[in-house]
């Protein structure tokens, strides 16, 4: 008679390899902006480099939010919402992307009220934006735009690009409907998953915040739209 | 606004670094960043360990310290803050950033002292790295006479600097607000901070408005209240370790020990690495009987405390009186000898020796529980050491049930001198001379030595009030050397001093005694309010 092999406990795992994996993509994400920095922009090496850096980014990112929601369903992610003055926040979240944008030659515009001071977890929505961002970093044409305003809802965090925009059934089915795996897309869900769960985390007042996608904005592209109460 | 490249670069060149992490590339990258920020290389020290790090922090000061969380063995990154913190190894103007692979509860939830400036998730960039730094170092320097008023222990005074920075500093509102709500509170100025936090609710949900609003309650003795909204609070902030921590001394107030020992449970499953938290949850499980969870906890507390600045003698004691309970009396002493090595303090002796007292009574020793007895009001003689009430409780029972009576009336004598306007304590003193079949002569005794007391306190109220202020002032003197620990006696000595300083001139010597006295109430009654306004007065008579 065989035993039943036990199950493991696959989510605590996959935590932990997550984790584990974090600590290797830091080390690689340091080594490559050294070389970046020293290497000459306009030779072959340094474009192929800087695609290195946006792919690592990317599975850095994706490895913070799956981290991320598996503290979250557990009740073990700190959430700490602060006073942030949105020009710091943004010069930081920023900071991150300017090297990928310089790199693809990518026009960058802010449009942030000045003095605005709202009160968020900074790497919760530093994560989101940065999603976005990175979104729109590959559907742009050359050109992409944040803004950020106090709307009726609250705090307005915009991403606009000038490229296709998204496709009208994607707008029609709504956020709620966009969370579904799609292989062939190349699109896991998990990006929308995570940006919609922290913006509802982030209450006051009876309110919750939210997340919605449009096109339009300055130049006819996509926008991803976070309101923050 | 201005992109990043247009912002001119903050020049990091006169500023000295210590890096803490145990891997060797992370160290380099780390020191790479450093340099493209200006700062000079001699000028960066690293470290591999915490042990390594203290020794770089005990000889230098450092503007800044990169800290790795996990360490690997031995001291974790917030270990090694707590003892930079605890033995001032680093100024009020460093900044101490600590660096995270995630962000997790067992990580951030330190107690709020010991708070690095930062959490840095990995991977570090130079631009987060600068922007990080910049905003830390212009937010101290904003901060400074705040913070110099609090370390001055004038809680008032920061208060109004805070007042003075809010009318000018719109960026850091929110942080200002949320100090002078703890200066308010810790300055016992309850209403004040009560009013405070209402007006934010009422613009916004805040959490430590929230919790602000239930100290305000609690130290009013509105305990439901205070209950209510606590239970609110963490219901909706799941993660708020220090809304669990008030949530348990309201409930220990209300003697709702089972309650409390389910949020404590709580607390300690989102933060399993709080030495303090683990030692408050065993002492609630011991008082509750439930002996396998005080074990669980006491042992978890003195296994955290191994590399912990924070370790705690009352572990030790707990687990002993735990293992004691439980029949085990070897063990019980084995953990005292422990204990005794580990701390070399007059107080932890005497501590110690009243538990092993009580556990070879326990044991049925009776002889070995006299010897302790005996050898423990040597030592009282000896050091002068002052103990807390429970203890001295404790020492009393001891005495009691080992036949020195004498020893044990002059404790239970004294605390009621000290304590004689607090009806719980003068109760529990009556229980101990009832449980040694003593009611009688107990409550005689205990009626003498609050009278005595009290008249002793009068004495110098009626010189003031006939205008003998010198005379009074020496009464009040000795009764501080005769009541050491009651509250009322020190401050109205500090009162009286400072009256007559005032008026004539300032004493340095009288300072001191002043302050000292003070410093005696601010830990036997903290949040006393005339005690921060008498501070205060203090600090303006000689600034």
């Amino acid at each position: 008679m065989t035993l039943p092999e036990p199950t493991p406990d696959i989510s605590a795992f996959l935590a932990s390899s997550v984790h584990d994996m974090k600590n290797s993509i830091s080390i690689l994400i340091g080594g490559m902006e050294k070389i970046l920095a020293a290497a000459d922009r306009e030779s072959p090496e340094y474009q192929d480099m800087s695609h290195m850096m946006y792919e690592t980014k990317r599975i850095n990112g994706n490895l913070i939010q799956l981290l991320t929601l598996y503290k979250l369903g557990n009740h073990l992610y700190p959430f700490s919402p602060e006073d942030w003055l949105l020009d710091d926040f943004i010069h930081e979240t920023l900071s991150q992307q300017q090297p990928l944008l310089e790199s693809r030659g990518i026009a960058f515009e802010v449009d942030c009220e000045p003095d605005l001071i709202w009160p968020f977890d900074a790497d919760l929505v530093g994560g989101v934006v940065g999603h976005a961002l990175n979104n729109a970093i590959h559907y742009t044409q050359n050109r992409i735009r944040l803004v950020v305003r106090r709307a009726a809802e609250g705090l307005e965090l915009r991403v606009e690009d000038d490229g296709r925009g998204y496709p009208q059934k994607m707008l029609d089915d709504g956020v709620a409907a966009m969370q579904g795996v799609d292989f062939q897309g190349g699109s896991t869900g998990l990006g929308l998953y995570f940006s919609a769960m922290v913006a509802r985390l982030h209450r006051n007042k009876g309110k919750t915040g939210s997340i919605r996608l449009e096109n339009g904005g300055a130049w006819g592209g996509g926008c991803f739209v976070l309101c923050l109460p | 606004m201005s992109l990043p490249q247009q912002q001119l670069p903050a020049d990091f060149g006169d500023k000295s670094f210590l890096i803490i992490d145990d891997f060797h590339g992370m160290r380099s990258i780390l020191r790479d960043i450093l340099r493209s920020c200006g700062v000079n290389p001699r000028n960066i020290a690293t470290a591999a360990n915490g042990g390594e790090a203290i020794a770089l922090l005990e000889k230098n000061r450092f503007d800044g310290v990169l800290c790795d969380f996990n360490l690997g063995a031995g001291k974790n990154g917030q270990q090694v803050l707590e003892e930079a913190k605890f033995r001032s190894l680093i100024g009020p103007g460093c900044a101490w950033i600590m660096i995270t692979a995630e962000k997790t509860t067992d990580v951030v939830m330190g107690a709020a002292e010991y708070q690095p400036d930062a959490y840095l998730i990995k991977p570090i960039t130079e631009a987060t790295l600068r922007l990080r730094l910049d905003k830390i170092w212009s937010k101290k320097e904003a901060f400074a006479d705040i913070d110099r008023a609090v370390v001055e222990q004038d809680f008032l005074r920061a208060v109004k600097l805070c007042d003075q920075r809010l009318a000018t500093d719109r960026s850091n509102a929110g942080e200002l607000l949320r100090l002078k709500c703890q200066l308010l509170l810790s300055a016992g100025e309850h209403e004040q901070a009560r009013s405070l936090c209402s007006a934010i609710l009422a613009e916004r949900d805040v959490p430590w408005a929230k919790l602000g609003l239930a100290r305000a309650q609690f130290a009013a003795g509105e305990l439901a209240e205070a209950r209510a909204l606590l239970e609110a609070l963490v219901a909706e902030n799941r993660t708020f370790l220090e809304a669990y921590d008030w949530l348990v001394a309201v409930l220990k107030a209300q003697d709702d020990l089972t309650k409390a020992e389910e949020v404590l449970e709580q607390a300690a499953r989102l933060s399993p690495n709080s030495v303090t938290r683990q030692k408050i949850l065993g002492e609630v499980a011991l008082q509750l009987g439930k002996l396998d969870n005080a074990e669980k906890a006491f042992r978890k507390s003195v296994a955290l405390g191994e590399h912990s600045v924070l370790k705690t003698a009352d572990a030790y004691l707990g687990l002993a009186k735990t293992c004691s309970a439980k029949d085990n009396p070897n063990e019980a002493l084995q953990v005292l000898g422990t204990l005794t090595k580990q701390f070399n303090d007059d107080e932890v002796k005497v501590k110690a020796l009243a538990t092993e007292g009580m556990v070879h009574h326990k044991a049925g020793d009776p002889i070995a529980a006299r010897k302790v007895a005996q050898q423990l009001g040597e030592a009282l003689n000896q050091s002068g050491v002052r103990t807390d009430s429970a203890t001295t409780l404790e020492m009393a029972e001891l005495m009691l049930v080992t036949g020195e009576k004498s020893q044990a009336v002059a404790l239970l004598q004294d605390e009621v001198r000290n304590n004689p306007e607090d009806k719980t304590l003068l109760g529990r003193v009556q229980q101990v001379f009832d449980t040694a079949s003593m009611g009688a002569e107990g409550s005689a005794l205990v009626e003498a030595s609050r009278k005595e007391a009290l008249e002793l306190m009068n004495q110098g109220v009626l010189l003031v009030r006939d205008g003998k202020f010198d005379e009074a002032l020496a009464a009040l003197r000795t009764a501080c050397e005769r009541l050491p620990s009651n509250v009322r006696v020190l401050l109205n000595f500090a009162h009286l001093a400072l009256g007559i300083m005032q008026k004539t001139a300032v004493d340095p010597a009288l300072v001191d005694e002043i302050r000292e006295r003070l410093l005696t109430v601010r830990r036997l009654a903290p949040g006393e309010k005339r005690c921060a306004q008498l501070m205060s007065q203090l600090d303006t008579l000689t600034r």
